[in-house]
């Protein structure tokens, strides 16, 4: 028992080893690049003296900050009254309304970009269409595109989190204000909303993280509105050779208020308890016919004008296509044909990499949440703060930071799969370490004692008694994994290289140069691909998108 | 198999959960750690399966010290208090899932899983989930589960403390009639003493992490050691005395309670001031034709509650003290009032010295 090379502290070495090397030690890295001189290779302020000092970076920074704040103000817009009316109104079709409007979450927001523009592109058809007629709508470029693009794919966490509130809210308590003498107003004002509150910024505060760290978006619509990630980037990979220190520091400044939004979040998630004793949820009342159908009119369409990208995305797979050119209403699979024989390679890439990535990653998590609820100690609180360090770091910066830590020194791993694997690994993993580790909080530890007094070893046990007891929660986990892996872009970019192109580098790459019809085509094939085992994870193991997140 | 625990001292921090316990199990026992919530039971028992190591002392199964043995190679069979079913498992593979362990033949776990399920009443329920059991037969198959692998030890951790009162008397007869058919050396830990007493051969009574005393049930009611003893066990009147006198021959004590002279047969007790403890039935209401006879006293009702099967009244006597007492089949009894004067007695044969 007291050995220090038990075999447990071997894995938990391992554990922490896989931790710092795949992202303690490259943010590091960056971190000590950004104070490095590219000219002299001393010790210097300089990257952040010029980010501070030119107006073009700062700008950076301002633009980032407004479109996360524009996009969160208008997903609280869209998705507040969404939850409300959902969870306290009789709708038509509710069901499959709260479906389609969770799914937004997940499918990925560059195949989003790709769909405005092809709709309001500067060749775009609902553009042309107007121009013809001798109307200039407004294009999608700039920052009120990003805006739009944000808003719509990223309400539905606003929604969630709402209405978990607002069903959280015991009628008896809202009857009581009525029976004190309260007016409705008054009811809303006095009890609703402070209790749906907390959720509302919860909610904004997810919207405003997945909005700054974003890359697809800006870099594809956002043109000369340029934000941090597209900046650290360019930076980056820059065809003179790129610039690591500048780089460095905006990575530095992005991941400064990355954390920053993951303390605050931790801070809220903690704050906001709503101590109901859940004794019966709130009434869903009956309006009248004409409210229902507003109402019903305001859920139909918004669900409808945040899937519309998707669908236009879907019929442009199949559409003829020339080059830049498209024929609309006419059909053809050339596109899925060319993508099937001519490059397959990037679909079999990414489904290799999302594989490998979320098999090591359930291994990962069920160790790592084993170690977390039922060693506790300051070493596995410690290990437990560590392992979700990867969600508040930006794809863009983990990636910058890999590729600038391993390319070269002791170890290299640029140019090879396996920095994706990692990159797909460590981003995605605390997933499904929150889902293994809830779960076996509830699983009483006397489960395993049962099996350990029955005459089975403790890890046997485990892995004979815990492990299926886990498993639709484990495969839960594993197909979020898979998914979000799957549609990966702002670490991919930068870390692939030719044969390792991946669906969406394809796809990115295929839109950068108008290539609609193909970039559809694999468009497609990821949705569908992403779609299949959420409907799986739904019909099979009774679990919805909202649960599992 | 015989099981002796000798000076265990279990600490958690700066807590000693187990304080120097020791105690002696012969094979075949029915013994019982009862106590308080919180003063080590359940720490005694995992140290036994092997779940906790002990800071100090000793684990001996027959003679051969199992300290360094691991729980799942101690042979113990052990029943918690949640069941602990495997709920992935129906209720054969939970009762086999030992025996596959051991590597028995399919025909013998059959054969045995068969034969346990019948003898804990549960036969024909084999395909069932846990979930789909009430509580009590959850509680037979974690029963089953532990004995079918004929464990060395049978060790259960408060086993009924999740079922109805009713339920709990039966199932704690059941037990008891399968552990003396299987003759199987038992640890039960419970904080019920009216369960202690039913089913037990012995019991230990643990304190704050020390054991108090070691007893047969009888011992431990009417032979209470410790001031703790006799409170935890039913209720007692607790009375501090000097003593006067004592009568070698008789081996009759006298002891002066404030004014009253009290006459108790006991050995002669080493310290001259002393405790006793004197149970509520063990004092009776009488008439004024009693006088004549010895330890009859003058007391005050100062509360009567009428509980059904007896009369439970408070008296004061002995110069204002409070003296709970209890009158059994109270019908034909005739019932005081608060305020009544009355005279009250009891057995010299029947008062405890209490060491402290
Ligand atoms: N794993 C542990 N870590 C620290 N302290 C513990 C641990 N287990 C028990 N204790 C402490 O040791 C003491 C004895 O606990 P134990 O569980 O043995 O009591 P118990 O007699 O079984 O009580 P109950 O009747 O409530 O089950 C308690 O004060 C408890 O808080
Ligand atoms: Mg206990």
């Amino acid at each position: 028992m007291r050995k220090l090379f038990t075999a447990w502290n071997i894995v938990l070495i391992v554990v922490f080893a896989t931790l710092f090397l795949s992202v303690v030690y490259p943010i590091f890295f960056i971190f000590k690049a950004s104070f490095i001189s590219n000219e002299t290779g001393l010790l210097s302020l300089e990257s952040y003296r010029a980010f501070f000092h030119y107006p073009y970076y700062l700008r950076c920074l301002r633009n980032s900050l407004f479109v996360s704040a524009a996009s969160t103000i208008v997903a609280m817009i869209l998705g507040i009254p969404f939850a409300f009316f959902l969870s306290r109104f009789h709708v038509p079709g509710k069901s499959i309304i709260k479906t389609l409007g969770t799914l937004p979450l997940i499918l990925p927001t560059f195949i989003g970009a790709e769909a405005w523009l092809i709709l309001l592109g500067r060749n775009g058809i609902l553009y042309n269409m107007f121009h013809k007629i001798g109307l200039d709508i407004p294009t999608i470029y700039g920052w009120k595109g990003i805006v739009l693009v944000f808003s719509l794919q990223f309400f539905p966490f606003v929604f969630l989190m709402v209405s978990a509130a607002i069903n959280s809210i015991d009628s008896s308590l809202e009857e009581s204000a009525t029976n004190l003498g309260a007016t409705k107003l008054r009811v809303f004002r006095t009890v609703t909303l402070p209790v749906v509150t907390p959720s509302i910024f919860a909610g904004g505060l997810v919207v405003f993280y997945l909005s700054i760290e974003n890359f697809g978006v800006p870099i594809l619509i956002g043109e000369d509105f340029r934000v941090l990630s597209v900046q650290a980037y360019n930076e980056f990979i820059s065809e003179m050779g790129g610039n690591p220190s500048m780089a460095g520091s905006l990575s530095m400044i992005l991941l400064a208020i990355t954390l920053g939004l993951t303390v605050l979040q931790k801070y809220w998630v903690e704050r906001k308890s709503y101590a109901m004793s859940f004794l019966r949820p709130p009434e869903v009342k009956r309006l009248k016919p004409l409210p229902t159908f507003l109402i019903w009119l305001f859920c139909v369409l918004l669900v409808f004008v945040a899937l519309f990208p998707f669908i236009v995305v879907i019929i442009a797979s199949v559409t003829k296509t020339q080059g830049p050119v498209m024929y609309f209403g006419q059909f053809s699979f050339d596109n899925f044909v060319k993508a099937f024989t001519l490059a397959p390679r990037p679909i079999l890439n990414s489904f290799f990499l999302s594989t490998t990535a979320t098999l090591v990653g359930v291994v990962f998590g069920i160790v790592v949440s084993y170690l977390v609820v039922r060693r506790r100690g300051p070493v596995s609180y410690l290990l437990d703060l560590l392992i979700m360090l990867p969600l508040a770091i930006a794809g863009t910066v983990l990636g910058i930071a890999l590729a600038a830590t391993y390319n070269k020194g002791p170890i290299v791993l640029t140019g090879t799969w396996l920095i994706l694997a990692l990159a797909y690994f460590i981003r995605k993993v605390p997933f499904s370490i929150k889902t293994t580790s809830s779960l076996l909080q509830q699983i009483d530890t006397s489960i395993e004692e049962a099996s350990i007094n029955l005459g089975v070893p403790p890890l046997l046990s485990f892995i004979k008694v815990i492990i299926p007891i886990m498993l639709p929660g484990i495969l839960a986990g594993a197909i979020i994994m898979w998914v979000t892996t799957l549609a990966e872009l702002s670490s991919t970019i930068v870390l692939y290289y030719g044969p390792w192109t991946t669906m969406t580098v394809e796809i990115f790459q295929r839109i950068g140069s108008g290539d609609f019809g193909p970039a559809s085509a694999y468009a497609t094939i990821l949705i569908v691909s992403v779609l299949i085992p959420l409907f799986i994870l739904n019909k099979v193991l009774g679990k919805d998108l909202a649960s599992s997140l | 198999m015989r099981v002796i625990i000798k000076g265990i001292t279990k600490r958690f921090g700066a807590l000693k959960a187990i304080d120097n316990a020791s105690l002696t199990i012969k094979e075949g026992d029915f013994f019982t750690l009862l106590g308080p919530s919180g003063c080590g039971k359940t720490t005694l028992l995992r140290t036994v399966a092997g779940f906790y190591s002990p800071d100090e002392g000793e684990v001996i199964f027959g003679d051969q010290v199992i300290n360094d043995i691991p729980a799942h190679r101690r042979e113990t069979g052990m029943v918690f208090q949640n069941y602990a079913l495997f709920p992935h498992l129906r209720v054969f593979d939970n009762v086999a899932y030992g025996l596959r362990a051991r590597k028995v033949s399919s025909g013998e776990i059959r054969q045995r899983v068969e034969s346990i399920l019948k003898s804990v009443q549960l036969d024909g329920y084999e395909e069932r989930y846990p979930s789909q059991l009430s509580g009590g037969q959850q509680q037979r198959v974690a029963l089953a589960r532990a004995l079918v692998i004929s464990p060395k030890v049978l060790l259960m951790d408060e086993p009924l403390s999740n079922l109805d009162a009713k339920l709990r008397v039966s199932m704690r007869e059941e037990i008891k009639k399968i552990q003396k058919m299987l003759g199987i050396t038992t640890i039960y830990v419970t904080h019920d003493q009216e369960e202690a007493m039913a089913v037990s051969d012995y019991i230990a009574i643990v304190n704050k992490g020390k054991i108090e005393q070691i007893g047969t049930p009888y011992d431990i009611y009417y032979k209470p050691r410790s001031r703790f003893v006799a409170e935890f066990m039913g209720s007692s009147n607790i009375l501090s005395a000097e003593v006067a006198s004592y009568d070698d021959e008789k081996e009759l004590l006298r002891v002066k309670i404030n004014e009253d002279t009290v006459q108790i047969r006991t050995p002669k007790p080493s310290s001259e001031s002393i405790m006793l403890s004197l149970r509520p039935e063990w004092i009776q209401i009488v008439g004024e034709e009693a006088r004549s006879q010895p330890n009859v006293f003058a007391g005050t009702i100062v509360s009567s509650t009428f509980l059904g099967s007896m009369l439970r009244y408070v008296i004061s006597g002995f110069g204002g003290q409070p003296l709970s007492v209890e009158i059994h089949d109270p019908q034909n009894a005739q019932v005081k009032e608060a305020g009544d004067n009355v005279l009250f007695r009891f057995d010299p044969d029947r008062p405890v010295i209490l060491d402290k």
